[in-house]
C-alpha cells in the first residue's frame, strides 16, 4: 500500500474536468457550506443532481463505499445516537430506549448532509489533478498577506510526494523488525520505542537528501506562477450554482 | 534564519505533515488492539519542530485535506472529514501541536515540561473532537466521554510515555546545521547560505 | 577550454576531519571524467563544492570561469547535480512536476517552462509517463526522471554521484545511454564511482581520490593498473590484459 486512499483522480475531458480549478475549489466550499444549511428538500434536490453528476462522471460508488466503510459505520452510530437522544414523539419503546420520531428525522438529516459533502469532496478529487489543486491554493492565498503562499504550494506537492515514501520505508522497517522476532516482546512501550525512532532517523536522512537536492536545484521562494484559464462559461457554472447556494441559506 | 536553515525546515514541516497522514494508517500490532500512531506523531510533531514550524506541518496537512486531497485516512473527505463526527479531533490538532511547541520551548526541553505539554496538548485535542462529537451526534456529556475519550486514555498515556524517549533520541538530528556532521561521514553536507 | 578550475581548494568538516586537502584541478569542456576512490575518500564532497553545496575554507572553485562562491545560483545552474539516492531527489508529486520544479526556481515564463519539461522528458524518454506519480516508476526511470529535472535547468555540467548504484541491468544500462547522449550533446561529464568496470570504456580521464586528496590523475590506460592501491577495483579487462570494452549494449 503506498497511498491513503485508493480513490484519486480520474482522466478524462468531461466538461466537469475542464472548469477552471479555482472556480472548482469555490464551488466545492459554497456547496459544502450550503448543504450544512439545508433541509431535506433542499438536500434531496441536491443529491439529485450529484447523483446525475456521478453517473456521468462514470464514479465507481461501489468501491467508494468499499472504501468509506469505516466512516459509514461511524455515520451510521451517529444516526442511532440522534435517534436515541432526541426527546419527542415515542416511535419505539423497547426497555429503557426509546426512539423518537424527531430524533430519526434529526439523525437522517445529519447523515445525509455530511454524506453529501463527502460525495462533492468526491467529484472535485475525481476530476481534479492534485498538481492543479496545489495551484490553485496557491493561487488563493495571494491575497494575504504574511503567508509565504509559495512555500505553502511547495509543503502541499512535498506531502504529496512523501506519503508513498514514508509508507515504504516503514514497512521495510517494520520488515526487518520482524526478522529480527520482534514479535517475541510484548512491552508496548519498548515496541513502540523501537519501532519509531529508526524509522524516525530514516525519514530524517531522506528529507536532509531531499533538502540538499532542492538547494542544487536552485530553490527559491521567488518562482514561476501557476497559470490559469478560466472561460466564461465557468463564470456562469459559478453564477448559477451561487444563486442557487443563496437560496438554500436564505429559506 | 538563514535561506538554508529555512528550506530544511520546510522540508521537515512537510515530512511531518505526510507522517500525520500515514499515522491514521500505521499500527503497531500489540495484543487485541493495535496502537495507531498518528497522535504519537503530532505530539512528536509539537516536541521535534517548536511552535511555528509545529503549527505549520499541521496546518498544511489540513489545508491539503480540506482541499480534498488524499491525505486523510480511510479514503477521501475533503471538508466532510472535517465536519464529520471526528473532525473536532483533527482541528484541535492545531492548537494542541502549537501549545506542546511553546511549552517546550519554554522550558529548554526538559522531561518533566515536555510531559506537561503533551498533557495540556492532548487535553485540548479531546476538549475539541470531545465537543465536536457531542454536536454533532448529539449525546449527552456523559455519553460523548464514554465514546469519545476514556476508551483511548490509555493508549494515550503509552503514546506520551514513548514520546518522551523518543523525542530525546530524535531532537538532536533535527537541529541541522549544528549536529549533521556526525550523522553520517559521507553525507554531511554543510549547506551554505545562499547570499 | 577547461570549465572547472580548482585551486588548493581544501575542506574542513565542522567536526575537524578533513574532507578535501588541496585539491587541484581543471576539466576540458565537453569530456567525460570519472572519479573513482573507495567510500569516504571525498567524492561527494568534491562535487558539493563544484555548485556550492559546500563551500571551501582556502582555495577558489571556478566554473566557466568564475567564482562559485560570487553567484552561486549560476554555479547551481550550470553545474547539474544527479545525486546518489535518485529517490530522494525527487520533489514533485507527479513526473511532470519535478520537471518543472528547477526552471520554475529560476523564474522563467511559464510557457517557456513548459516547453522545458516537454523537451528535457523527450530526451530521457519519460513523455509518456508526464503524469504518473513518481514512486510508481522502475528505478533506471527514476534515475532518468532526474536526469530530465536536471536537464530542464539547461545545466553545461552533469555531475552524477554514484549513478549505478542499485540499478539492475537493463537499468544500469538506460542511465549509461543516457549519459552518452549528453555527451554527444556537448556537456562536460562528471561520474563518481568505486566500480570502475561499467564506465572505464568511455572516460576521456580517470581521476583517483584517496583521503581527501588526488592520487592518481591521467588517461584511463595509463593508470588503470594502479587503483587496486586506493581500494578501486580494477577492471577485469584490464586484470586480462585487454582493451576496455563497452558496456551499454
Amino acid at each position: 500500500m503506498a497511498q491513503l486512499t485508493a480513490f484519486s483522480y480520474r482522466s478524462g475531458n468531461s466538461y466537469a474536468h475542464a472548469l477552471d480549478v479555482r472556480i472548482k475549489l469555490i464551488l466545492l466550499m459554497l456547496v459544502s457550506l450550503a448543504v450544512m444549511d439545508a433541509g431535506p428538500t433542499a438536500l434531496g434536490v441536491m443529491s439529485l443532481c450529484l447523483m446525475i453528476l456521478v453517473r456521468y462522471l462514470h464514479l465507481p460508488l461501489k468501491s467508494v463505499c468499499v472504501e468509506l466503510r469505516y466512516f459509514l459505520i461511524l455515520l451510521a452510530l451517529v444516526f442511532i445516537a440522534r435517534s436515541l437522544s432526541t426527546a419527542g414523539d415515542p416511535l419505539i419503546v423497547w426497555k429503557w430506549l426509546t426512539i423518537s420520531r424527531e430524533g430519526m428525522k434529526a439523525g437522517a438529516v445529519v447523515v445525509w448532509r455530511i454524506m453529501l459533502v463527502v460525495l462533492v469532496g468526491l467529484t472535485f478529487v475525481a476530476t481534479t489533478r492534485p498538481t492543479e489543486i496545489k495551484a490553485a491554493v496557491e493561487w488563493f492565498l495571494k491575497p494575504v498577506p504574511l503567508i509565504p503562499r509559495a512555500r505553502i504550494g511547495t509543503m502541499i506537492g512535498l506531502v504529496l510526494r512523501f506519503i508513498p515514501l514514508i509508507f515504504t520505508q516503514a514497512g521495510e522497517t517494520l520488515d526487518a523488525q520482524r526478522a529480527r522476532a520482534v514479535e517475541h516482546r510484548k512491552n508496548p512501550y519498548y515496541r513502540l520505542t523501537k519501532f519509531v525512532i529508526p524509522f524516525f532517523r530514516r525519514t530524517f536522512e531522506t528529507a536532509d537528501k531531499l533538502a540538499v537536492a532542492m538547494e542544487a536545484r536552485c530553490y527559491s521562494e521567488n518562482r514561476t506562477n501557476p497559470q490559469f484559464s478560466a472561460r466564461r462559461r465557468d463564470f456562469m457554472v459559478l453564477a448559477v450554482c451561487a444563486v442557487f447556494c443563496c437560496l438554500i441559506f436564505l429559506f | 534564519m538563514d535561506t538554508s536553515r529555512q528550506l530544511h525546515m520546510t522540508v521537515y514541516a512537510a515530512l511531518f505533515a505526510a507522517l500525520t497522514a500515514v499515522g491514521a494508517y500505521l499500527a503497531i500490532p500489540i495484543g487485541p488492539v493495535p496502537i495507531v500512531l498518528q497522535n504519537l506523531f503530532v505530539l512528536l510533531t509539537g516536541l521535534l519542530l517548536g511552535s511555528r514550524w509545529g503549527l505549520a506541518a499541521v496546518g498544511i496537512y489540513l489545508l491539503a485535506g480540506a482541499c480534498g486531497l488524499p491525505v486523510f485516512a480511510g479514503g477521501m473527505g475533503g471538508i466532510g472529514r472535517l465536519i464529520g463526527p471526528t473532525g473536532g479531533y483533527l482541528l484541535g490538532y492545531l492548537p494542541a501541536v502549537y501549545l506542546i511547541g511553546l511549552i517546550s520551548e519554554k522550558s529548554d526541553q526538559r522531561t518533566v515540561f515536555d510531559v506537561l505539554a503533551m498533557l495540556c496538548g492532548s487535553i485540548i485535542v479531546y476538549a475539541c473532537g470531545v465537543t465536536w462529537l457531542k454536536v454533532v451526534s448529539g449525546m449527552s456529556w456523559s455519553k460523548t466521554l464514554a465514546l469519545g475519550m476514556y476508551p483511548f486514555l490509555i493508549g494515550d498515556a503509552l503514546k506520551i510515555a514513548v514520546a518522551v524517549p523518543i523525542a530525546k533520541a530524535l531532537r538532536p538530528l533535527i537541529q541541522v546545521p549544528k549536529s549533521r556532521a556526525t550523522i553520517s561521514r559521507e553525507d554531511n553536507s554543510q549547506p551554505v547560505t545562499r547570499k | 577550454m577547461s570549465i572547472i578550475e580548482l585551486e588548493n581548494v581544501s575542506h574542513r568538516f565542522p567536526d575537524g576531519t578533513a574532507g578535501l586537502q588541496n585539491i587541484n584541478l581543471s576539466i576540458m569542456e565537453g569530456t567525460l571524467s570519472v572519479i573513482a576512490g573507495q567510500n569516504g575518500s571525498g567524492k561527494t564532497t568534491f562535487l558539493k563544492h563544484l555548485n556550492g553545496l559546500l563551500l571551501p575554507n582556502t582555495g577558489t572553485v571556478k566554473i566557466a570561469g568564475e567564482p562559485v562562491i560570487k553567484d552561486i545560483h549560476r554555479a547551481r545552474q550550470l553545474v547539474g547535480m544527479v545525486f546518489q539516492d535518485a529517490d530522494s531527489q525527487i520533489v514533485g508529486e507527479t513526473v511532470e512536476a519535478d520537471v518543472a520544479f528547477g526552471p520554475e526556481n529560476l523564474c522563467l515564463d511559464p510557457t517557456d517552462v513548459r516547453k522545458r519539461v516537454t523537451a528535457a522528458l523527450a530526451v530521457v524518454g519519460l513523455t509518456k509517463l508526464a503524469a504518473q506519480r513518481p514512486h510508481l516508476l522502475s528505478g533506471g526511470e527514476k534515475r532518468r526522471l532526474s536526469i530530465a529535472g536536471i536537464l530542464a535547468m539547461e545545466p553545461r555540467i552533469v555531475v552524477f554521484d554514484e549513478p549505478f548504484t542499485s540499478l539492475d541491468y537493463p537499468g544500469t544500462q538506460q542511465v549509461l545511454q543516457e549519459i552518452l547522449k549528453l555527451k554527444q550533446s556537448g556537456h562536460t561529464i562528471l561520474v563518481t564511482t568505486h566500480d570502475l568496470e561499467k564506465v572505464i570504456y568511455y572516460a576521456d580521464r580517470l581521476i583517483i581520490m584517496h583521503a581527501g586528496k588526488i592520487v592518481r590523475d591521467g588517461l584511463p590506460d595509463n593508470i588503470v593498473r594502479e587503483v587496486e592501491a586506493f581500494g578501486v577495483r580494477e577492471p577485469c579487462t584490464s586484470r586480462l590484459g585487454m582493451e576496455a570494452l563497452p558496456w551499454h549494449n
